[in-house]
C-alpha cells in the first residue's frame, strides 16, 4: 500500500517529532514536519500531503491563516486539514463529534490511536 | 388630613402601669383620627410572646417595664425585633434620652403627659412609615453591597480565567509531547523489563494527572460565562442518574429517586449543575464501595430558621421566607470524618489521592453553586451516613 503523506505544522518542536516517530512506527505514514508557519505553504506545495495536521496558536501566522493560504492554492485546496490544539478539551471535541465550524479537531494531549483514527477518517472522506 | 390615617393600626402597648395603659388606649379609641386595635404587655417577656404569635404594626414602648429599665429596654427589644417600628413612651424626662433612643433604633420619642391624642396618633402612623422607608433604604444598601461583592468576584474570575487558559495552553503542549513520547517508547522498545514498563506507565500517569489539574482549572475559569435558563431540576437529575446507574449496579448500590412533582423552576446553567449532581453521586458511590443505598430527594419549601445550619454564616445569598428548591443526596456510607468536614471544599483536598483524585471536584462544585446564588453543604446524619445538600433560589416566575 502506498504510504499516506502527513504534513505536521506546529511550532512545538518536541511534539512534531513525537508525531513523526509514532506515525512512522505505525508503518503506513510518511511524515514531514514544518515548525515555522511562515514556510508552511512552500513546504506543502513541495510535499503535496494527503492530510495536514495543523496547530492553531503559533507565532507570526496562526493556523486559520495557514488554512486560508491552502484554500487559495489549487494544489492544496482539497487536502483535508485536522486542527490539533491545546486550546480545547477532548470533551469539547467529542461533544461536537469531532468537528468544529466544519473542521476536524483533535485535542492535545490525546492518544496516537485517536490521531490515526482521525487521519484515516479524513483520507476516506476525500476518496 | 384624614386620608393618611385611614389604615387600621395594630398597636402593642408595652407598659407596666395599668392606669397609663387605660389612658393611652382611651386616647387612641376616642381620637377622631386613625383606627386602632391595641393589646397590652406589662413586661418585655410578655411582649416577645405576643409578638411571636400575632402581627402588630407598631409598638409603643415604655422604657421602665417589669423586667427591664431605661435604654436597655429599647436595646433588648430592638435586638429581638429589629424590623418592628417603635415609639418610645416614657415618664422619665432626661435631656438627651430622646436622641439616644432614636440612635438605638426608635422611630419617635414621647414623654407621658406631654402630648394630646393627635400627637400620639401622628407619631404612631409616622413611625410605621419611617420604619418602612428605613427598611427599604437598608434593603437597597444591602443589594448595593451584594452587587459590589459580585462585581469584585466577577473581576477576580475574569483574571483567573485569562490566566488559566494561558497556563493551560502552555502546559498541555509539553504534556502532549510527553504522552506521545511514552507511546512511541512503548512501541519501539516492546520491553518486557518490568522496571522499564513501570517507568513508562508512571510517566504516562503523571502526565495524565497534570492534564486533569489543567482541566479542573479550565472548568473553574469557564464559570465566567454561565448560560442560565429556568429549568426543572428533576429532569436534570434523571439524566445524571441514567449516566451513573450502570456504575451503581456494578458496586451494588441501590439508587432511589424521591422527586417532588410540580417543582418550581430554578435558573441554572444545565451543564454546570449536572456536573455538580454527577460529582455528588460519584462521591456518594465512593463512600459506599461495599454497597448501600443512595436516595436523591427534591422538594420545594420556604427557607426557614432550621435551614440556616446548612448555610455558610458569611453567605448572605439566602433569606428567611424565600422560596427555595432543595436537592438532597442521602447515603448510607460511613459518613465524613469531622477533621475532613472543615476542609472538604478546599481546592486540592482529597482522600482519594492514591486512586488519582485531584481534589477539585467539590471546590468547583461550590464555585458553581455560588455563581448560581445557591448553596452546597455536607453534613453527617446521626444514624450514620451523610447528606449532601444543594439549595437553589426558586425562579420568581415559577409556581410553588
Amino acid at each position: 500500500m502506498k504510504k499516506r503523506k502527513v504534513l505536521v505544522i506546529d511550532d512545538e518542536r518536541g511534539f512534531t517529532k513525537m508525531v513523526k516517530l509514532n506515525l512512522e512506527a505505525a508503518g503506513d505514514y510518511e511524515v514531514k514536519i514544518q515548525n515555522n508557519p511562515l514556510d508552511a505553504l512552500q513546504t506543502a506545495i513541495e510535499f503535496i500531503p494527503d492530510v495536514i495536521l495543523l496547530d492553531i496558536i503559533m507565532p507570526d501566522l496562526e493556523g486559520p491563516d495557514v488554512v486560508y493560504q491552502f484554500k487559495n492554492n489549487d494544489l492544496l485546496k482539497d487536502v483535508p486539514v485536522i486542527f490539533i490544539t491545546a486550546n480545547i478539551t477532548k470533551e469539547e471535541v467529542d461533544a461536537q463529534e469531532g468537528y468544529i465550524g466544519g473542521h476536524a479537531f483533535l485535542a492535545k494531549p490525546g492518544t496516537i490511536e485517536e490521531l490515526i483514527a482521525c487521519i484515516e477518517k479524513q483520507i476516506k472522506h476525500l476518496q | 388630613m384624614k386620608s393618611q390615617f385611614d389604615k387600621k393600626l395594630r398597636v402593642l402597648l408595652v407598659e407596666n402601669s395599668a392606669v397609663d395603659c387605660k389612658v393611652i388606649d382611651k386616647m387612641l379609641q376616642s381620637s377622631p383620627y386613625g383606627r386602632f386595635e391595641s393589646q397590652f404587655a406589662g413586661s418585655l417577656e410578655q411582649a416577645f410572646i405576643l409578638l411571636a404569635k400575632q402581627n402588630f404594626d407598631v409598638v409603643l414602648l415604655d422604657l421602665n417595664v417589669d423586667d427591664c429599665t431605661g435604654l436597655e429596654t429599647l436595646k433588648r427589644f430592638h435586638r429581638k425585633f429589629p424590623h418592628m417600628p417603635v415609639v418610645v413612651n416614657t415618664g422619665s424626662y432626661q435631656d438627651d434620652l430622646g436622641l439616644k433612643a432614636i440612635t438605638k433604633g426608635a422611630q419617635d420619642y414621647l414623654i407621658k403627659g406631654m402630648y394630646k391624642s393627635y400627637v400620639l396618633v401622628k407619631s404612631l402612623y409616622y413611625a410605621v412609615e419611617r420604619k418602612k422607608a428605613e427598611e427599604e433604604l437598608k434593603g437597597a444598601y444591602n443589594k448595593l453591597q451584594q452587587t459590589q461583592t459580585q462585581l469584585i468576584q466577577a473581576e477576580k474570575m475574569n483574571v483567573i480565567g485569562g490566566l488559566a487558559s494561558g497556563v493551560a495552553h502552555e502546559v498541555k503542549n509539553p504534556l502532549a509531547t510527553i504522552l506521545y513520547g511514552v507511546e512511541y517508547l512503548n512501541t519501539a522498545l516492546k520491553s518486557t523489563d518490568e522496571k522499564v514498563v513501570l517507568t513508562l506507565e508512571s510517566i504516562k500517569e503523571a502526565a495524565k494527572s497534570a492534564n486533569g489539574i489543567i482541566k479542573g482549572l479550565l472548568d473553574f475559569a469557564s464559570l465566567t460565562n454561565l448560560k442560565k435558563e429556568p429549568e426543572n431540576i428533576n429532569i436534570l437529575i434523571d439524566q445524571a442518574v441514567n449516566l451513573i446507574r450502570p456504575q451503581c449496579e456494578r458496586i451494588n448500590v441501590e439508587l432511589k429517586k424521591d422527586l417532588q412533582s410540580d417543582l418550581p423552576l430554578i435558573k441554572i446553567d444545565c451543564n454546570r449543575i449536572k456536573q455538580v449532581v454527577v460529582d455528588l453521586i460519584v462521591n456518594a458511590l465512593y463512600a459506599m464501595s461495599d454497597g448501600g443505598c443512595l436516595v436523591i430527594r427534591t422538594y420545594a419549601k420556604k427557607f426557614a430558621e432550621q435551614d440556616i445550619g446548612w448555610v455558610d454564616k458569611r453567605s448572605k445569598s439566602l433569606i428567611k421566607g424565600e422560596d427555595v428548591v432543595i436537592v438532597d443526596f442521602d447515603d448510607t456510607g460511613p459518613g465524613i470524618k469531622a477533621e475532613y468536614l472543615i476542609k472538604i471544599f478546599d481546592p486540592f483536598f482529597t482522600t482519594r489521592r492514591a486512586s488519582g483524585g485531584i481534589g477539585l471536584g467539590l471546590s468547583i462544585a461550590r464555585t458553581i453553586m455560588n455563581s448560581h446564588g445557591g448553596v452546597i453543604s455536607l453534613q453527617n446524619k446521626q444514624e450514620g451516613g451523610a447528606i449532601a445538600r444543594l439549595i437553589f433560589k426558586a425562579n420568581k416566575k415559577g409556581s410553588l
